[in-house]
Order: C-alpha cells, then structure tokens, then sequence
C-alpha cells in the first residue's frame, strides 16, 4: 500500500478534482500548516496544503520580488498556471512573510470567490496568544459557515478534530518504524506519506496508512540503511534530493537514511496531537497551534526549537543531521548558526545545504557523500 | 544626410552608417579592453562597407555601456531608448521589444510611435544574457554557433535552474554525467534563459508584436525557445539584428537634427 | 525655468545636537544610574517609560542605518555577521546590529554599551528573531521582551478594529509591565506612563500635519531631509522634546509653505518613492534634483510612524485625530497606545500589498506626484513585501512607475551608475531634461 502515497503526491490535481465530483464537497487550499484544518473539516471542506512542483517558470516575476524564496514563487505559479482552479476557497494562517505573498498574490489574481487571512499569533509564547487566537477562529468560523452553507456546531468540531488527531496518531505510529536498525520504511518514502496527507481527506488517508503499518511490521528492505540521517529546515518536499542521497550507498561508498526530519512538510506539521480533554473545542484547537512545534519564525523569546530537535534526534538515533534552507528563508536563516552550534555541542555533526526550486543533483550528492564520509571517520576513532 | 549611430557595448562595437534613414554601411568589432580604439576601428569599417569618407558624415549618435568613450559623438541616446526607436524603425507595430546583450537583457513597453512606456533591466546575474549561453558552450566542449541549431534537434524538456549562471553550469555538468545528449542539454539551456528573458518581459507586460533585437537574435534556438515560453507563435527579428541599437541611436538623431 | 527661492531649515542645527546627545546617553546611561533599553524603532517604548525617566533607549533601525552611513564601518560589522553564519539575505539593519555585537564597537565611538533588557515588537519575521539573537550573542543574559502585534489590517481594509485584537496588544503589554518591575527590581511608575504614551501620540500626530504640508508646490521639504527628520519618531516616540521639536518643525514648515520656500529650488516635477533608500547613496536624491525633480517623500516617511486614516471613497490620507483626553489608567493606556499603534500605514500591507498600494496611490495624487519611484530594497523583507504587487496596482491607477534594486544597509547590493541611468532613461522617458553641471 505504500505506493498510494506516492500516487497521491504525483497526481494531487487528479484526485482531487475527481474528489470533488464524487463527494459534492468543498476544497479550500491553504498555503501554511498555521492553517486548523480542524476547521474546515467540522463544515465538510476539504483543506488541501498548495506546494509547488519544483519545475522552472517564468510567471511569478511580476508579482514577487527576486529577494523572497524560491517555495513562495513555485506554490504561487501553480495558481497563475491555473492548476488549481478547481478550489473554492484559499486561506492562510499568518506565517513567513515569503509565503504570504504567494497567498496575497493568489488572492489578487486568481480569487477563487472565497478568501481569508488568519492572523495566527506570532508570539504563541504569551499567555494571550490562546484568547486572542480563540476570538480569531470565531471569526474564521463564521467565514467557514458562509462558504458551507451551513453551521458548524460542536460536535462538528469534535469530529474535525477527531480526523486530524487521528492521522497524527498513524503517521507517528509510521514513524516508530524508522527508528529500527534497519528501518522498513525509508525517508522518500515517509516523505510522500506526510505529503499526501496533505493532498487527501484525512479519513481515505487513514486506512491506507493502517494498512501501511500492518506492512511496515513484515516489511524487510534490501538496502544497506548507512548512515541515519535527519533533515531539519525550511519546507521541503524535495523528494528528488532525498532518493538521491538515499540511493547513494548503491554508487558510493558510503550510503544514507533519512529517519527522521524537522520540517513543516513532515514533524512540525503533523507531531502536536489536540488534547480532548479540554471541553471547549474552539478552544483545544486553538492551544494545539499556539503550542506546536513551531516555525523559527514564532520561536521566541524562546528558542525552543532546539530541544524538540533535540529529542527528534535522540530519539532517532541519528548519526548526522542535514540542515536544508530554502534560499532566502529569513525565518531559518536567523536560526541556523544556533542550531548549528547546539548541535555541534550536543555531540550530532551537521552539514548545511541550501535549496532552490531544483536542486543540482550532481554538486550536491558530492557534497552530501563528502559529509556522510566525515561521520564514518569519526566513527572509526572508537 | 548621413548619420552614424556606434553602440559601444559590453562584448562588441557595432557602427551602422545610415543615408536618409537608409542602412548604408555596417562594421562590428570586438570591444576588448580598448573601447576607444573599437570605436574608431568599427566606425572605419562600416564608413568602407558604406564606400564613404568621414568627411561625408554629418553626425555621430553614441550608445551602449561604452557610450562615454565616443568621442566625437553629437549626442549620446540611452540603450532603452535606441532599442524602442529601432524596434518601432523595422516593425512600426512593436509594442514590447527585447534587446539580449552579451551581458545585458532588456525589455521595453513601446507606443505606437516607439516612445517608452515602461521598461526593465535584469539585475546583476548574467543569467539572462548572452555570456550565459557562451559559458554552458564550454561547459559542453561545443562551439558556440552549434549551440542554436542543436537546440531544434531536441524534442525533451529538461527543468533546469538559470537564476544563478553559476548554479546552472554545475547543473551542466551533472547531465554531461548522466549522459544526456547534447542537443538536450543545449535545449535545456536555451530554455532556461529564456525563461529569464520571458521573466522579465513579464514583468512590462507581453503586448504583440513583439521584436527582438540584439545578437542573440541569430540563435534560431534561443527565439525557437523564446517563442515557446511566450507562448507565441513569432517573435520579429530585424535584418542583423546585433545593429539593433545602433540604428535606433542614429535614428534619434535624425529626429532631433 | 522657474526657479523657487530656497531656506535652509531653521531647526536643522537643534535637531542634529538632539540626535547626538541621544546616542551619547545611551552610552552614558550607567554613569547616571540609568537603565539601557534596546528594540526596534517600531516598539512601543513609551510603556518602558513608567520604570523612570533614566530609560535610554537605542533603536536598531537607525542604528543600522548610521552604521550603512559609515561604510567601512559597516563593512566590517556585515562580515563580522556572515562569519558568524548568518546568511547574507537577511535584514541588514539587524546583521549591521549583529556585527556591532559580535565587534563590540559602537557606530558613535568607544566599545558598544550592552542593554540591560531588550524591549521590541514584532510585525515583520524578522523583529522578534533580531532581539532573541542580539541577546544571545550579548552573553545570553539580557533578557528579552516582544509585543507581537501582527493582529490583522484596521478600518476601511478591516470591517472594524476587533476589541479582541486590540486586547491582545494590550495585555501584552500590561504583562510586559511586571516583567521589566521584575527584571530591573524598579516600582512603575504610571504617571510618568501616561505621560510617555501622550508624548508618542502627540510626536505621530505631528509628523503627519509636518507630511501633509509637503503636498504644497513648490514642496516645502525634500526627501532627503525628511529622513534626517523623521529619524527623531524612530529614536523615541516617547520623548517630550522630540515632541517639542516635531511641534516646531510643523511652525516652521507651515511659515515655508506661506512664503513659498522650496526644498529644492528648480522643482520641476515631483516624485514619491517606497522603502528605506540605499542609506550610503543619499546622493542619488541630488541627482534626481539635477533633473529639476523633488522627492516630496514616501508612505514610508510619512507612514512609518505618522498616524493616518485612510479615506477610501475620497482616496485620500489625513492625520488621525488624537483621543480626545490623556489616560487616567494603565489598563486604559496600553488599549489606547495598542489601537493608535495598530492604524500606523506601514502595518498594514502586512496583510495585503493592496492597503499599501491604495494609500501609495493616495499619496502620489493629493501630493501630486509626476511618477514613483521604488526601491526594490534587499535589505528588508517587512517593507518589500509585497513590492511587485504594489508597482503593478500602481501602474493599473494610472501611476508612472520605475523600480531600482538595492540594499538600505549594504553597500555591495548597490549599484550607484546603472541605477543612475536607470534614472535617466526614465525621467527621460517623462519627458524632463537633465540640467548639465
């Protein structure tokens, strides 16, 4: 079954269209995980995340600046090339400024009729980020209920969170697979699970990645797993640069797996379940994104990221850690030299990468053996 | 009357003699590090080529990035505003025209009488500019009039990231080692820059007829790959098209004489 | 050619010892007894007010810009940055301000005074990242305060301005007042309060009635002088004698504007402009000034820290009237400061370039501007969001536009002569003419 992710990720419109047409729902793309999906789900629309696809274009230039990063300009083509105009709604909730623009420009542009910018706390280290973000969703909700037609109760509530809670629940059981000796699931692979969630109703996801897990028991890899490796960065669903170094041992000497990542596409997103025992919905929804794990770009006065990379890490058992930055990413770029250093300090090697909307596959698989050879000479001391 | 118009760019002089608005004679020479000397050099050839004495000429309009050094020039006319005279000179019904230098691309909005509207200059990356083409020859150990007609012998479409020339070659060199045909790689590069160039056409707006002007209009891939990112079906390229400038200068001359 | 008759500014020589004397007693402070305070020029410093009047304040903003000013300076404290690892994209005002840490040279002489607390607010990604590196890289133990105040856009964009949303601020805000009683072990004073938050709204009040003489003709201020003037909101909203001085700047500018004094004496034709400019390269303002053109300013000027309304069935900008009384509680001190504060302009393209490109183009036509020019500026990604959409609504108003790239605070993202004959191939374009030297 572990092939369905990877269907979905490569035909995300296709699914998506079709699902449309069978369910007579609504589909709203929304552009940051800041986004609760809780929401839409408790009225019966579907919340599907826009990333871009990682192809050269030439359509975003007069709408985005050249200083902000190449992720906002690919997810906005997508809407200019009008790959999406089967949605009926976009949204964000308050995130980078880069990715802010690929929505503002979406909404100017390409207005699909319904619209709505979620001022999501940045500081959610304040006792008041909760209240406020709590006013916040009665407003969205009510936008929410306009474009469905109809009221979302409580219990609407309940059932949106009971979906989303549930996916957590499944890909993390996924991801206790990776921390085996030999990981039956690799990191592309992970990767278009964590993906497809994003491209798929939540509840067609959910038996698939049981199935999965029932596989993934059994599951025994003809690989070498190499070196463990984690990710931590900016978005990323650069799949193709994951294979590679994946599928380096094949070539190379030294060979790698990715088992575990700090991404929005992957642990940021999806790693902070609700907590049901709080008995205003609106409320638990809104405590689950002031206190998840966060983007650099709300970390403070705290760096709390590190400890939480930390953890990742440990628990992971990781050999190395990969540090990815989009090109431009001020929010990762104000973090990276600390991690860096925390890392260091804590005993786990990094090696830093930036990435555009295509990576240069050859310098960057010399780069990545290079510092996966570094790790196998450490090893060698002891 | 005969005007000369020598736009002094970044790679090549060119001169054009021009008699009543007629091109009479032409001369282009390397710039080097002499501008000075290419200027006097490429203003004798086009006076030979038009069978003249500098005695017979009446004036001198100077452009380019060198545009300074000429000397003797009556007036001196801005690259923007050369290109959309002559764009308006060859094809009165131009709207959008695009000069691609050697480091250099340009594209300008125009009206009906070849007056600028709008116009925008890539910034500081060769990305999007002729040198770029130059540097992936060598990266692909091929001449640098192969890489145009090698174009149209490819039918793949590779993505590949021009927004750095840097990055791109390092991304040459991964398709030599993968083995990818040349005709392909050169397509692929062919398709990136004018990406770039069609970016920033984009950004004045794409209004027909367009007109390409520059040297770079001789390379049947990189228009064959322009048209393809327009999504157009011609894009006007003038008689020696690398005069382009050259003549608009001269025009604005005589114009203003 | 008409020729206007010029003035120099009556107050230029009070202004200058004002901004010195600033910078010496945040160096001073300790010797007073006083406490040093850093944030961004965007904070609300009146609220750090209430610990005494001995709180001296250093804005990063500014800072960064002064350093950019000297550029070898600057020069050194960006390498000191990247070395450290920080990416050479990021805002340069706060990787100036980083360099000078990690140097530990002060732009205005001797060894950079290290803050006892660091107090910002936080619009754009940046702000809150700046103040939580600043302290680190100081040793780790200056402790750190932000108001976030990236609420949504105020009316006419938003239907209303939510209490919620206001609230939020605001009880930051108050939390933020037993945070500093705690850290600097000082009683607050609400009086002193009061007094600091009345300044700030008097001060922004001001500078908008100062922005709105300039739409006179011949302008009776350039650009290049209103960023000497207007530094003075970003130093200290709070202060009384900037307050002071911003009320007799207004005087004095209302007297140039009766006697017809121009900022530049061959006005010819007048432009706006967007974003911090190239601090290094001011003199591409006396270039345009070769060509008879006059910068009469920019929404970042006038609405950085000027309070406005937007008037949208008249397309329109005026001053917002000030509360009609001081307030009287602390609650209701920080609920007025918050709600003044979540109307500044420049907060609101935040949440959508169109607000920014609706006031621009309010601007370029009660100013009566011939064109615009944009600064396509690197250096900061809070003012340039969104830039692009901006020139293209601009352009759809019927607005003349022309962009130029560069950086307010590194030199190297600068290219001074193609961003000149950028300059001349559009001012031609418009049908001026060059005055040769």
């Amino acid at each position: 079954m572990l092939e369905k992710f990877q269907e979905w990720y490569e035909n995300r419109h296709e699914y998506q269209e079709k699902y449309k047409e069978r369910t007579g729902n609504k589909i709203v793309g929304y552009f940051c995980t800041y986004t609760p999906e809780e929401l839409f789900y408790a009225a019966d629309i579907l919340p599907v995340r826009i990333l871009g696809s990682h192809e050269p274009q030439d359509v975003t230039e007069p709408h985005i600046f050249g200083m902000f990063c190449p992720f906002c300009r690919d997810a906005l083509a997508q809407g200019l090339k009008g790959k999406y105009d089967y949605l009926d709604g976009i949204t964000i909730g308050q995130s980078c400024l880069h990715l802010r623009q690929a929505f503002t420009s979406w909404d100017l542009h390409k207005n699909p009729g319904w619209s709505y910018f979620l001022p999501m706390p940045n500081h959610v280290q304040s006792k008041r980020a909760v209240p406020f973000l709590v006013e916040e969703y009665r407003l969205l909700i009510k936008k929410i209920e306009e474009l469905a037609g109809k009221r979302i109760r409580d219990d609407d509530l309940r059932q949106g969170i009971d979906i989303m809670n549930k996916v957590r629940q499944a890909m993390k059981e996924i991801y206790e697979f990776r921390k085996e000796e030999n990981p039956p699931i690799t990191g592309t692979e992970a990767m278009y699970m964590t993906c497809a969630q994003f491209f798929t109703d939540a509840r067609e996801f959910l038996p698939v990645a049981k199935e999965v897990n029932r596989e993934l028991a059994s599951r025994r890899l003809d690989r070498d797993p190499g070196k463990r490796i984690m990710l931590i960065g900016s978005e990323n669903d650069d799949i193709e640069y994951i294979n590679m170094i994946e599928t380096l041992g094949e070539r190379e000497s030294v060979g790698c797996t990715v088992v575990v990542e700090e991404h929005c596409t992957t642990t940021r997103y999806f790693w902070d379940e609700v907590d049901t025992d709080i008995d205003d919905p609106v409320r638990a929804i809104a405590e689950r994104y002031v206190l998840r794990t966060p983007c650099p770009s709300k970390d403070w006065p705290q760096r709390t990221r590190l400890q939480r990379i930390l953890k990742l890490a440990k628990d992971f058992r990781v050999d190395g850690a990969i540090i990815i930055q989009q090109k431009f990413c001020d929010p990762h770029e104000a973090d990276i030299p600390f991690i860096r250093r925390f890392l260091e300090d804590n005993g786990i090697p990094t090696y830093f990468l930036e990435f555009d909307v295509t990576v240069a596959s050859g310098p960057f698989a010399v780069r990545t053996e290079a510092f996966l050879e570094t790790l196998e000479a450490e090893e060698d001391l002891f | 009357m005969i005007i000369v118009g020598i736009d002094c760019g970044a790679k090549n002089t060119k001169t054009v003699v021009l008699r009543d608005n007629k091109i009479i004679g032409k001369g282009m020479i390397l710039t080097g590090f002499d501008q000075t000397s290419a200027i006097r050099e490429s203003l004798h050839a086009a006076l030979k080529d038009a069978g003249i004495d500098v005695k017979d000429v009446d004036k001198i309009s100077g452009t380019g990035a060198g545009m300074e050094e000429i000397r003797d020039a009556d007036v001196r006319v801005n690259e923007v505003k050369a290109m959309a005279k002559a764009a308006n000179f060859f094809v009165p019904s131009a709207r959008t025209v695009t000069d691609v230098g050697a480091e250099m691309g340009r594209a300008v909005k125009i009206d009906e009488n070849g007056k600028v509207i709008d116009f925008a200059i890539n910034e500081k990356c060769a990305a999007g500019a002729g040198a770029f083409i130059e540097a992936m020859a060598r990266a692909l150990e091929a001449k640098l009039e192969e890489m145009g007609p090698m174009v149209l012998k490819s039918d793949k479409s590779i993505p590949m990231n021009a927004q750095c020339a840097i990055f791109a070659e390092s991304e040459v060199v991964g398709l030599i080692h993968a083995k990818t045909a040349k005709a392909d790689i050169s397509k692929a590069i062919h398709d990136a820059m004018a990406s770039r160039i069609v970016s920033m056409i984009r950004r004045i707006g794409v209004n027909k007829d367009i007109v390409m002007i520059g040297g770079v209009g001789l390379n049947p891939g990189f228009v064959d790959s322009l048209k393809r990112e327009l999504e157009i079906d011609k894009v006007y390229i003038p008689p020696d098209p690398a005069f382009g400038a050259a003549v608009g200068a001269a025009l604005v001359l005589a114009e203003e004489t | 050619m008409a020729q206007y008759p010029t003035e120099p500014l009556k107050c230029w020589p009070k202004a200058k010892e004002l901004r010195n004397k600033f910078y010496e007693n945040y160096k001073q402070a300790h010797e007073k007894g006083g406490i040093r305070c850093m944030g961004s020029a965007w904070a609300l410093d009146a609220v750090t007010m209430g610990l005494g009047r001995d709180v001296y304040w250093i804005t990063g903003e500014p800072y960064g810009a002064s350093c950019a000013f000297d550029s070898p300076l600057s020069a050194d404290f960006l390498t000191a940055a990247e070395k450290f690892g920080f990416s050479r994209d990021l805002c340069s005002y706060m990787r100036n301000y980083w360099g000078s840490i990690i140097v530990g040279k002060y732009a205005f002489g001797g060894p950079l005074p290290k803050a006892d607390f660091a107090y910002t607010q936080h619009i754009c990604c940046s702000h809150g990242k700046w103040y939580q590196n600043a302290c680190e890289l100081e040793g780790g133990d200056v402790p750190l305060y932000v108001i976030d105040v990236g609420v949504g856009a105020c009316p006419p964009f938003e239907p209303e301005m939510y209490k919620h949303r206001v609230k939020y601020v605001a009880d930051q805000m108050l939390d933020s007042i037993e945070w500093m009683e705690k850290i600097t072990g000082r009683t607050y004073n609400d009086e002193l309060f009061f007094e600091a938050c009345w300044n700030d709204i008097r001060l922004t009040h001001t500078w908008a009635k100062i922005c709105m003489l300039n739409r006179a003709v011949p302008a009776p201020l350039d650009e290049k002088s209103i960023y000497s003037l207007y530094v003075f909101a970003t130093l200290q909203k709070s202060s009384a004698a900037f307050a002071e001085l911003y009320e007799e700047l207004l005087e004095e500018v209302e007297d140039r504007v009766k006697r017809g004094i121009a900022a530049v004496g061959n006005e010819q034709a007048r432009v706006m402009t967007d974003t911090q400019p190239p601090w290094g390269f001011l003199k591409i303002y006396r270039y345009l000034e070769t060509w008879g053109v006059v910068s009469i300013g920019s929404l970042y000027t006038f609405g950085l820290e000027g309070m406005w309304l937007y008037d949208e069935d008249r397309n329109d900008l005026g001053p917002r009237p000030m509360p009609p009384e001081k307030p009287t509680s602390r609650e209701e001190a920080c609920r007025m400061l918050a709600d003044w504060h979540l109307s500044k302009p420049e907060y609101q393209h935040f949440y959508s370039p169109e607000y920014k490109t609706e006031m621009m183009d309010a601007i370029a036509k009660n100013w009566r501007c011939d064109a615009i020019i944009m600064h396509y500026n690197r250096g900061c990604e809070g003012l340039s969001v969104g830039i692009a959409e901006n020139r293209l609504g601009l352009l759809e108003r019927g607005n003349k536009v022309m962009t130029y790239e560069g950086n307010m605070g590194d030199e190297t993202e600068f290219d001074l002569p193609s961003t000149e004959t950028r300059f001349d191939i559009f001012l031609e374009s418009l049908g001026l003419k060059k005055r040769e030297a």
